[in-house]
This record gives C-alpha cells, structure tokens and sequence, in this order.
C-alpha cells in the first residue's frame, strides 16, 4: 500500500525532500552566500515538479485511503502553482539580491509552501486540507515578515500571523463540526452523508466556519483585511508570490472541499460565495481608487479578482468551475507580469512602488510602458485582451446558472475597477514630467514582463488551449 | 471579398504604413489609402446583392465553448456604416498626408488610424455579439492612440484621459448588457437575435440589458450626460476630430441602437429613455455650441447636437423615425466631415482657430469659403442641401409625438433645437469668413493646396447633389433603413416638396429665428459668459476627484492598519456567516434530558464564571490576571474529575503548574500593566462582539450537547485492550491509535522549547540586551530569595516527585498517568529546586544537556515507530505481549512504552530548556547568581551566605 501511495505524491514527496536538503545544504553550506544557487536549483526543481504534473499518468488516481486525489483538476491547480512560483521566484532574485535580503531560507520556504499548496489541492479528507493549508500558512507567515529589520514588514507577518491563526481556528471548528455530524473526515464520505440524509444544521455551521477560513486565504471580502498590509508591508518579490500561487491554491481548494465534499449541497454554499464574491468585487474596487502606492493598489487588485472567480465558484456548476479555473490561470499570468515589472520600479537603486512615479513613463521606455499598458487593460477586462474572455468566462457561467445579477454586479464592479488600472495608463502615458526610474531591469523580469504582455495578447487566438484542461479538471470535480 | 477579409483589411494595412514611412511620407499615406481603398471595393462589390435585401455572411469557429465565433454579416446597415468608415477615411487619410506636418511621425498616426478603422468596420460588419464587443473596445483602445497623439498638449492628455475613462466604462457596462442579450436569445449570433424581440422584451432582464446596452451606447455617442468628453477629446490633430469625432466613432453608439432597434426599441422604457436623452441632448449640445469661441469646440458641440438628434429619431420608435434617422446619418457624415476639414484648413492656414481672432477669410480663402458655406448651410437646413431633407423628416416626425401627454413639448423642443443649429451655422459663416478683412491673423491664411481641399470638395458636392435630386439615394436609404426596422418599411419618398406641413412652418420658424439669434449674438454671448453655468469638465474633474476622495476616506477608514479593528470585522463576519447558515436550516431543539444541578458543581462553575469575569475587569493588572487564570485552570481540572476524566485532569493541572511558573519568570521581566489603548466606545464595541461570538459559541455547544451524537468512543473502548492492550483508553488513544498526532506534538513541543531558547539568544544579542543590563526591578524584591523552608521542602519533595513521577508514568497504560504527565511531573520537581535554590546552583547539580533530551525524546518516539516497518506494519503500529518474571506478577510489556519515554524526554526536557532561557535572561538583567544552596543557613557560622557572584 505504502508505495502505491507514494508514487501518486511523488512530486510532492520530491519537493519536499529536496526542500529538506536545500534546507541542510544552505545551513552547513555558508548560509546566505549560497541563496542565489539555491534560489535558481529551487525554480529548475518547481519547474521539473510541474512536467512531471503535467505529463504524468492522466486520469483520477487516489492514495493513502482517499487522504490525497491526484485528479485532473488537482494536476491543473498545481500546475498553475509550480508556475507562478517558479516564475516570482526567478523575477524576484536581484531584487532581493540587491537589498540583502536574499537569504537561503527564502526559496526553501517558497518550495515548503508549494508543497502545501499542492496538499491543498489534492486533499480528500479535512485532515489532509488543513495539513496543506497549514504548511502553505506557516511558510507564508514567515515569508510575510522576511523582511526583519522592517518594521512594516514584521508589523505585515504579525498581523497575517495573528488573523491567519483566528481563522485557522474557524476552519478548525469548522471541520470537526463537519467531521462530528458526518461521522467522517473524508470528503467522500461527507458528500454521501449529505447525499443520503441532507444536509444537517450542524453541518451546515461546519460547512460555514470552513469557508470562513478558506476565505481568509483567498483574501475574500470581509475576510481580506490583511491583504493591503502585507502586500505593502512584504518586500516585492514575497507580495508577487502572495499574488499568485497561494491564491490559486486557495480558490482551488475551496472548489474541492465545495464539491467533493458538499457537492450534494452546492444550493448551500454558493450563495455564501456568491455574497463573498459580490463584497470582494466591489470593495476591491472602490478601495483601490484612492491607493496610491502600487503595491496596495494590487493588493485591493487582486481582491476583486478574487472576487470574480468565485463568481465562477458560486455558479456551482462544471461550467462555473471551468471558467474559475481559465480566469485563475489568466489572473496569475497578468500578475507574474505586473510585478515583474513593479520589481524593476527602482529610482537610484531604491525601489519605489508610488504610481506617480511612473510619470511619462512611455515617453523614456515606450516598449514596457507598451507592455504595461497590454497587462493593465488586460487586468482591467478590456477586450480583445486575454484579461477579457477571464472575466467574460466567469460571467457567463454566472448568467447559465441563473444568477444574472451576479454578472450584472459583476460589470459595474469591473466598470468601477477600470478606472484605476486606466489611471496608471494615463500616469505612464500623459503624466506630468517628474524624476526618471532607473532604466535597468534585470532579463528575468524583462522576460516575464514581455512574455506575459504577449501572452495577453497572443491569447485571444484559442487561449493557448487552457479552456480545454480547465473543462477536463471541472469535469472530474464536478459529478 | 468575405466580409472577414474586408475587417481584416485595414488590421493587415497596419502593418504597412510604418514601414513605408522610409520611403516617404507620399509611400506611407499610399499603401494606407490602398489598404482602405481595396476594402472600399470589396464592400462595395456586395452593394448589388444588399440592395436586392440579400445579407452576405462569413463565419470562422473561435472559442466556441464560450459563444464566440468570428463571424460577419453584411446587410444594409452595416454596408451603410462600413461604407461611411471607409470612404471617409479615404479623404482623411488624403488630408492627413497634408496636414500633419514634417515633425510629427506620420507612420505611426496611420497605423494608428488604420487600427481604428479596423476596430470600426469590425463592428459594423461583426454577426457575433462578442465579437462586436471586441472591435468596439478596440476602437477605444486605439481612438485613445489617436488622440493622444500630440501629446506635448496638455489638452491633449485631458481629453485622451476623460475620453478613454467614459467610453471605456461605458463599453464595459455595454459587455453585461450583451451577455444578458445573448443570453435571453440563446445565441451571441446578431442574426439570431434580431429574430428573438418577444423573448426579449418579456423577459425580467430586459431592463437591465436595455440600461446597460444603452450605458455604452450613450458614453460611445456622447449623449446627455455623458456628452462632455467629446469636445475636449477635439484637441487631437483635425484628421482624427474629422474622422473620430464626427463621421465614425461617435456614430458607433448609434449604429448600435439602429443595429438593436428591431428587437429594442417600441417599450415604454426604449422610448423614454432614448428620444429624451437624444432630444435633451440635441437642445443642450447646440445651445453651448453657439458660444463656443473654438471653431472645433462649436463644431464638436453640434455634433453632440446632430448625434442627439438621431439617437431622438431612434428612439421614436416608428419605422418612419428610423428612416429619416438614417437618411440623417448618411447626411449629417458628409456635411460635417467637410466641415471639419474646412476648420482645419483655417487653422492650418491662419494658425488659430478662435472665431473671435479670424473674420473676413473670404476673400482670401474663396475655395475653403464655398465649401464651408455650403455644408454649413446644410447643416443649418436650408432647402437644396442634404441637411434640410432629414431635417423636415425629423420635424415631421416631432411634430406628432406625444411625451407624457404633452403634444406640444416634443415638437417645440425640436424645433429649438434646429433654431439653434441655425444660428450656429449661421455664426460659422459669417464670423469666419464673412466681415471686413483683418491684417491681424496670426499667419496670413490664403488656400491649401489642392491634395487638402479635395476631399472636403467632394462632400460638398455630395452634399448639394443629394440635396437637389434625394430621389439618387432613396434605393440606399430604403435598402439601409429596411436593415434597421428588419423590412417593416412604410412607404416614403425622399423629395424636397412635401407641401406646406407643420414641419415646414417649424423649419421657418427654425431659420427666421436662428438668423435673429445670430444678430443679437454679441449680447447673448455676455450674458451665457456671465451667466452662472455647469461646466461639464470641471463636474467630471469634480466628480472623479470627490469619488476618489471618498474611495480613500471609505479605504482609510475602513484599513486603518489597527488589527483590533481587523479582528473585529473578522469575527462580526464568521458570526454573521454562522447565522447566516443557521436562518438557511431547520433547527429543532435537542431531545436528551439535561442533568440535575448538583451544588458542588455548581459552586465550581459559579467560580469558573467569576473568575473568568475578574480577568476580563482587571486584565491590565498582568500579575492578578495570571493568577485568576490559575483558578481557571484548577476549576478546570477539577471539572474533569466531576465527569470523570482522570486523565485529563492530571495533564490539565501539571500543565496549569507549569505555564503558570513559567508565565510568572517571564513577567518578571515584562511590563506589569498593560497599558490601555482604545477608548470606552471601542471597548463597549468588542464587549459586545466578543459576548455574541462568547453565547454563540455557548449556543452552539448545547446544541450539541443536548442531543445524541453518534460517538466513536464506544469503537475506542472496545478496541482498548484487545487492539491496544491497556485499559486506559486515553492512553492507548495517545501513544497507540493517534500516535501519529503525538508524535507530532512532541516535535511541536520541542520546537516550542528551542524557539524560546533560539529568541533568547536573539534578545540577548541585539538592543534589548541593553535594556536588561539598566533593568530596574519595578516592584519591591523580597528579603530572602531562597528561603530555608522552600529549600528543605523541595529537596524533601525530589525523590517523592520522581517516584510518583515513575509510578505515573508505568500504570500509564491501564491507569490514568502516561508519559506527558509523568514528564510534567518530574519536570515541574525539578523546577521547584531551580526556584528554591536559584538556577545555577541547581544546574550544577543537576547537569543535563536539555537539547539532547528532546533530541533523544523524538528519536526514540520514531524509532519505536519506525520499529513496526520491521516488522512489516505501517509506521507506529503498536505490539504489545506479557512477561512473567518469576517472583513477580504477569507484566505487560508495549511498544508504547518505549514511545511514551520518547514524550516523557521530550517533556521534560522542553520545560527545562525554557526555564534556562529565562534563567539567562534573568542573569543578564543584573540577577546574581548564589553559590549557596539558600540565602540563610542556620548550620553557618554567621548564618547568611554572602557568596554571590553575577
């Protein structure tokens, strides 16, 4: 049993352990004077780990008594992961490099939360889910207050530590009430609990605390006070990480528990999420209006983002899931993108994230202010950009499901939510003459900028056939 | 040519003109007009078939998952609108080549202009909504290029910016109005939309599509309120105001509303909402433009007024409206393009465009004079020029429409409305070139060359033939106004002499009363110049500006970076999803019978309550507070023993000892106060929250309690012995059926004790080493800090403390005990020799090296664990058998007991490795160290030991 087993985590069991033995290598190695060979043996590892999650067996295979599903769905979500965190990790490199504030720790703590993250998305049962959430948290906790000598970042890592923890504890109650009224910790047995006798009140508190605290992670409205914080608070490279692949994880782990566990139920839960989404959409964007440091302006950013796929979730059907799936993987592309270049956003060797600083940026670089301008329409939901068949994805699976003020909701918030990232536009592109940014940027974030602006547009041919995979993992989850 | 090819055209012709600027801007402006010039004629080679009312489609799969097909149809509107877009784009891109000058890069501003009028045919000609919506966007996207082509204007960067921020939200709102289309119809094909008006106009989300349909069409249009942006878009050069603002782009949200009015218009709401925007929109836009100094500020403004003329006709509803509505288009495209080049030349020649600066140009400027005169007196409406044809139409159709019962307001509306397009046109004329000559201009003006007064000729041409003979065109206007009313046609005839209707007495009226207007302009304009009015830039800046305000007042009030705040909103929320979820089930209360209050429990739960009530009052006072909470804890424990959980209680008091100890070493060192930092009102705020989330939570639990649960403890009591072999349940539960779960505790507990060892270090490294070096004791320090008694009972205490520590620790597996609380044990018997004689002389004594110990702890645990594996079981699997030894009794021996040593190490070795952190930080703070096992001793001469040292 126990080999079988192992094979169908191995990815996960391989990143753990080389995060181990980067771990032990770092520390009898020289400490911090090897973080960059780490860092760059860390992305060829994710790299590696996502191949083989990609090309690996197809089909739904499960191990340690269901504990872990290696399904379609999970094999998308963490592709998605490995990704992003390979990429942030990459663009964020210099950045850190030049602050010293590249410690060893920083890409072993990167792989120790992706491996959570991979946890997350393959849980089938609450033990599993909470053990990967937890992993992601810890890791992401101490990420958060990388930065020691700051007092906003520890400020930043104390409070996500202190609300992390609050709704860890809610998932927590959550979960035994689910697991005290189903009998069971499996998320197939609690989904034939409730097929069989319905969803009882206990189970729906249990149900209600989960998604409390799931909500947490996805940095949903009215659970998303910390996210502004930590993302100014956090040094760059460790917010572009919180941008992306955690949300991801997160968003995927929430349509897991959501209809593994309680797809007998779905009438239950969307409407929660559907409210989560609603605030989501809306505060993000009327928050983000009057930001103006750009790293808080991506963290409401990704708040109504957040909010838009899980109007995707809330549809409760294959499609709804499918379009939350394509818009996760669109959002994470457009954000690698922005913060590579927010990374490079320095005024003599200083980072600077005031967005009037961007100031005639086209006028100085008209080739990434080009780029820019691609991903922040994009964002924005602007056709014929990728960002647009996104949101256009989610809402339409919201208008199938009958749930046509969502979508209406949906277009006056991304109305509102334009005006913002057309702002930065209109900065870069007519702005006052103000000081210079320095020009340099290291061909990492260049790379990933540029790739991920033609992607945006390159996209709207067949979006790179990711609907496909995402309808293949929306099916497998949604029975 | 495919429909698609003729879209695709002038995407392709992008490509060219960048690359043919090195060989001159002649090349450039070549392949550019060839590009629209090859898609002119591929239009226009369907022009037969349309005409026989066939419709040409061409249809490629995209992303049909979604809807989205690239699929294109040319029927009579869009080869009216399509054909529009080219044909003046070809005389725009002929006067461009001459008016943009040398300096400027011209490839650019024809790629850009050829993008745009991609985007532009692509709407006109797109079958799938979606794909509308697309090219709709993109002419924003590229319009925005367009205009902020000059962009050392500061005018030119407000006016991209406000452009960009209306029509860009509008289409935004335009994409949920369609998705909500599509959806009713069941299709994004247009075709088969136009097909579904029952569906459509029944269906509940008819309002909310119409609102937003018309949100973006309006915004596009720029139609009352949203009309503003469209004059200050006018500082972009004059070929793209010409091109953009007059002849295309702003024409889009009217194309929309014609290409929808088949399965749209002919509600209430249609009706209300579009013929009065367009009729306040046509009044208001021609009022500002007859004081508008700018010559292209007046002549945006009447184009407001012209757009807001057609969206009325539109929104009339009848058949008859919405062919003079499109008979106005094809008009009001020719005249006003015509004249906008016309203000370009002028600007051009004499390098101002303020009226107030130029008079007297004609003279010497006879040829821009002609075609001037002429197409402002076709926009005036003056018999023999196009624009009075569909001006009598549109006064024949206002003259019998009734608006909330009122004949008359429509009608006379209009009917100012056209007045004041008179004087407008009339002022255009006449303070421009007609009046004394001035030797003042800026640059002396005389006539362009022939390339830039062409195109303008053309339409001015075009302007007088239509006008002489409309009978030319009424075949293209039947063919096109049939594609807008889906064939519901009435029978009309385009002609100059209707006979003397209500329409013409209007138009009279219109003319006689504008040429007045024009004469008592110079007063009028003093008086609009003082009259108090709304300035639609400043309200938008204002507007922007206080919603920005707002936004961050709302974010800085709502994130003002307190976490109590955060928490508190955290917790109101999980409260409210929890009654959220409880309003959506059905509850029904329990149905076990509760227990008899017995006094002594209840004595004990009153003092549980109160003393959890006296930390609440007097948390602030830290050292009151930590032992309040050891009363918590004892009732605690004492709790457990009521109801039977001896194992529990043990573990909860040993751990209520030891925290409590630890707790008070480390408060030596901290604050005794906290201080207090939120006012009465927040107080009260997070009493209030913390109580409902407190009787929750009580709610909750007795729900629970006053039912039956299905439990596993009857699985955990039968398997025990048999599965397990101990009869302490508890026991078997930690080190047997969750071992797992303890073998991780220990590890946590271990952390725990080296990250306490591991911030020591960290403290005593950095600034607060400092501090504790200039510690001043903050509260009087006893006499004797190792008193005789405590001395002599604890070392009686030891050897008593690790007996009962070992017999705990044994009968752990049938009796309550087991080795987290035997580890306690012992550790809390060390600990009171290290309080009782101080830490280094104990230490001395006592020398065990505590990271070792939970090393050792943890592996020994895992090697027990691992040891199953050998034996072919899953990891932690627990064996157990009996041994005699002869003079004793049966004895059962477990792998269990190996692992609970690995607690008991743990355990103990934990506890005692925080205690000599703190010890450290104690000695860094001045404590010294004794050398003596007690202060006084009684057995010494002299009595007191002296011998201390730091």
């Amino acid at each position: 049993m126990i080999p079988a087993d192992l094979t169908v985590a191995l990815p996960e069991i391989a990143l753990a352990v080389f995060a181990m033995a980067a771990l032990m290598f770092g520390a009898f190695a020289g400490k911090d004077r090897v973080a960059a060979p780490i860092l760059w043996a860390t992305v060829a590892a994710l790299l590696i780990a996502a191949l083989l999650v990609a090309f690996g067996p197809a089909g739904t295979r499960t191990a340690f008594g269901g504990m872990f599903i290696d399904d379609a769905f999970a094999r998308f979500a963490k592709v998605v992961v490995l990704i992003a965190a390979a990429a942030v990790l990459a663009m964020g490199q210099d950045y850190m490099a030049r602050r010293r504030l590249l410690r060893f720790e920083f890409p072993v703590l990167v792989t120790l939360s992706v491996v959570g993250m991979m946890m997350m998305v393959s849980a089938g049962d609450l033990m599993a889910l909470y053990m990967g959430l937890e992993l992601q948290s810890l890791a992401l906790y101490v990420l958060a207050s990388l930065r020691r000598d700051s007092l906003k970042s520890t400020e930043a890592g104390l409070k996500y530590f202190v609300l992390g923890a609050l709704a860890s504890g809610l998932l927590l109650y959550g979960a035994s009430l689910s697991y005290g009224y189903s009998g069971t910790t499996l998320f197939s047995g609690i989904f034939a609990a409730v097929e069989s006798d319905g969803i009882s009140l206990g189970l729906l508190f249990g149900l209600a605390f989960m998604i409390a605290g799931l909500a947490f992670k996805v940095s949903a409205v009215p659970f998303h006070m910390w996210t502004p914080d930590v993302y100014e608070g956090a040094p760059t490279p460790v917010t572009a990480f919180f941008a992306t692949a955690p949300k991801a994880a997160a968003l995927a782990l929430f349509a897991r528990l959501g209809f593994d566990a309680f797809g007998a139920a779905v009438g239950e839960w969307t409407q929660i999420v559907a409210f989560l989404a609603v605030a989501s959409m809306f505060l993000g964007a009327i928050a983000a209006i009057g930001q103006r440091d750009i790293k808080r302006l991506m963290a409401y950013s990704s708040i109504t983002h957040m909010g838009f796929a899980l109007v995707g979730l809330s549809a409760g059907t294959a499609t709804g899931v499918q379009a939350m799936l394509v818009y996760i993987a669109i959002y994470v592309t457009m954000n690698i993108g922005v913060f590579a270049f927010i990374l490079s956003m320095a005024r003599d060797g200083e980072p600077v994230t005031d967005i009037a600083s961007l100031n005639m940026y086209s006028r100085r670089e008209p080739a990434k202010a080009l780029a820019m301008m691609v991903l922040l329409f994009s964002l924005a939901g602007v056709p014929p950009l990728v960002g647009f068949f996104g949101k256009f994805y989610v809402l339409w699976a919201a208008v199938e499901a009958g749930l046509g003020w969502l979508a209406v909701a949906g277009v006056i918030a991304s109305v509102i939510g334009a005006f913002y990232y057309l702002r930065i536009v209109y900065y870069m592109y007519f702005g006052e003459e103000g000081d210079a940014l320095d020009r340099a940027m290291p061909a990492a974030q260049w790379g990933l900028l540029m790739a991920s602006a033609v992607i945006m547009v390159a996209g709207v041919v067949n979006l790179f056939g990711i609907e496909g995979f995402a309808d293949a993992a929306a099916q497998t989850l949604v029975r | 040519m495919s429909p698609a090819l003729i879209a695709a055209l002038p995407f392709l012709g992008a490509l060219l003109p960048g690359l043919m600027i090195r060989a001159g801007r002649d090349a450039s402006a070549l392949v550019t007009g060839a590009a629209t010039l090859l898609a002119l004629i591929g239009l226009l080679t369907h022009l037969p078939a349309v005409m026989r009312g066939e419709v040409v489609t061409a249809q490629f799969t995209w992303l049909p998952a979604l809807g989205l097909n690239a699929s294109f149809f040319i029927d009579g509107l869009g080869m009216l609108f399509a054909g529009l877009i080219l044909g003046i784009g070809l005389l725009i891109i002929l006067y461009a080549r001459y008016y943009i000058s040398a300096q400027d890069p011209m490839g650019q501003f024809y790629t850009y202009l050829l993008l745009f009028q991609g985007a532009m045919v692509g709407i006109v000609l797109s079958d799938n909504i979606l794909l509308l919506l697309i090219f709709w966007e993109l002419t924003s996207l590229s319009s925005f290029l367009l205009i902020g082509y000059w962009k050392h204007l500061p005018e030119g960067r407000q006016g991209a910016r406000m452009a960009l921020a209306v029509t860009g939200m509008g289409g935004l709102a335009l994409i949920g109005g369609m998705l909500i289309l599509g959806e009713i119809a069941g299709s994004y094909e247009l075709t088969v939309i136009l097909e579904n008006r029952e569906a459509i106009q029944s269906s509940d989300l008819y309002m909310p599509a119409l609102l937003l349909i018309l949100l973006g069409a309006f915004t596009k249009s720029a139609q009352f309120p949203f009309h503003f942006w469209l004059p200050h878009a006018m500082a972009a050069p004059t070929p793209v105001s010409a091109y953009l603002h007059s002849a295309t782009m702003v024409k889009a949200g009217l194309f929309l509303m014609a290409r929808l009015w088949p399965v749209l218009s002919g509600t209430e709401a249609w009706f209300y909402i579009v013929a009065t925007t367009g009729l306040v929109t046509m009044v208001i836009g021609a009022l500002i433009a007859l004081f508008k100094d700018d010559l292209k500020a007046l002549l945006a403004f009447s184009t407001v007024s012209h757009l807001g003329l057609i969206t009325m006709l539109l929104g009339f509803g009848t058949p008859m409206a919405a062919v003079a509505a499109v008979f106005h288009i094809i008009n009001h495209a020719s005249f006003k393009a015509a004249l906008f080049m016309t203000a370009g030349i002028v600007d051009h020649e004499a390098h101002t465009r303020d009226i107030k600066r130029l008079g007297g140009l004609r003279r010497l400027m006879p040829v821009t004079f002609a075609i001037a005169t002429i197409t402002a007196l076709s926009m005036a409406g003056i018999p023999f020029l196009n624009g009075f044809l569909s001006k009598e139409m549109m006064l024949e159709e206002a003259s019998h429409t009734v608006w909330a019962g009122s004949h008359w307001a429509v009608p006379a509306l209009a009917t100012l409305g056209a007045l004041l397009s008179v004087a407008y046109s009339f002022r255009y004329i006449v303070h421009v070139f007609l009046g004394p000559e001035r030797d003042d201009y800026p640059h002396h003006p005389h006539d362009p060359g022939f390339g830039m007064w062409a195109g303008p000729a053309l339409l001015a041409a075009l302007v007088i033939v239509i006008g002489v003979a409309p009978w030319l065109v009424e075949p293209l206007v039947r063919s096109f106004a049939g594609a807008v009313t889906a064939g519901d046609l009435p029978d009309f005839h385009l002609k100059l002499w209707h006979g003397v209707t209500p329409a013409l007495y209007m138009s009279g009226i219109a003319v006689l009363g504008g040429a007045a207007l024009l004469l008592a302009h110079g007063g009028l304009a003093r008086l609009w110049q003082a009259a108090p009015r709304p300035e639609a830039k400043t309200i938008f800046d204002t507007v922007v500006d206080s919603a920005a305000r707002a936004a961050r007042a709302f974010t800085d009030a709502l994130h003002d970076g307190a976490i109590s705040r955060y928490l508190a909103i955290f917790t109101v929320a999980a409260v409210a999803v929890a009654g959220i979820s409880f309003l959506g089930g059905s509850f029904a209360a329990g149905g076990r019978a509760l227990l008899a209050v017995e006094i002594i429990p209840a004595i004990g739960w009153l003092l549980l309550v109160v003393a959890t009530l006296t930390i609440v009052a007097v948390h602030r006072r830290r050292l009151l507070a930590l032992v309040l909470m050891g009363v918590v804890g004892v009732m605690i424990s004492l709790g457990f023993v009521y109801i039977s959980a001896p194992d529990l209680a043990l573990t909860q008091l040993t751990v209520e000892v030891v925290t409590v100890i630890l707790l008070l070493l480390a408060l030596n060192f901290l604050p005794k106060e906290t201080p207090r930092e939120s006012g009465a009102a927040i107080r009260l705020r997070d009493g209030v929250i913390a109580s409902v989330v407190g009787l929750g939570a009580a709610a909750l639990i007795y729900a629970i309690m006053t039912r039956d649960v299905s439990s596993i403890s009857q699985f955990h009591l039968a398997q025990s012995y048999y599965g397990g072999g101990g009869t302490n349940v508890v026991n078997v539960i930690l080190v047997d059926f969750r071992g797992f779960d303890t073998f991780g505790e220990i590890i946590v507990l271990g952390i725990a004790a080296l990250s306490i060892f591991a911030l020591t270090e960290a403290l005593l490294g950095g600034p607060v080493s400092r501090r504790l070096v200039n510690w001043r004791y903050d509260m009087a320090r006893a006499g004797d800090r190792h008193p005789l008694m405590l001395v002599v009972a604890t070392r009686a205490l030891l050897p008593i403390a690790l007996v009962v520590g070992v017999f705990i620790f044994l009968r752990g597996h049938n009796q309550p005990g087991g080795g987290f609380i035997a580890g306690l044990v012992v550790a809390i018997a060390f600990v009171m020799q290290y309080m009782a004689s101080g830490f280094a002389w104990a230490q001395a004594r006592q020398n065990f090296h505590y990271h070792a110990t939970i090393a050792l702890g943890v592996l020994i645990a895992a090697l027990t664990g691992l040891g199953a594996w050998f034996n072919g079981r899953p990891f932690l699997t627990s064996d157990f058998g009996y041994i005699t030894i002869p003079p004793l009794n049966e004895f059962e021996w477990a792998t269990a007991i190996a692992f609970d040593v690995g607690v008991f190490l743990t355990v103990v070795g934990s506890v005692m490795l925080a205690l000599a952190s703190l010890s450290r930080i104690a000695r860094r703070a001045g404590e010294t160290v004794n050398l003596e096992p007690m202060d006084v001793d009684p057995s010494k001469p002299g009595g007191r030991s002296e011998r201390q040292e730091r």
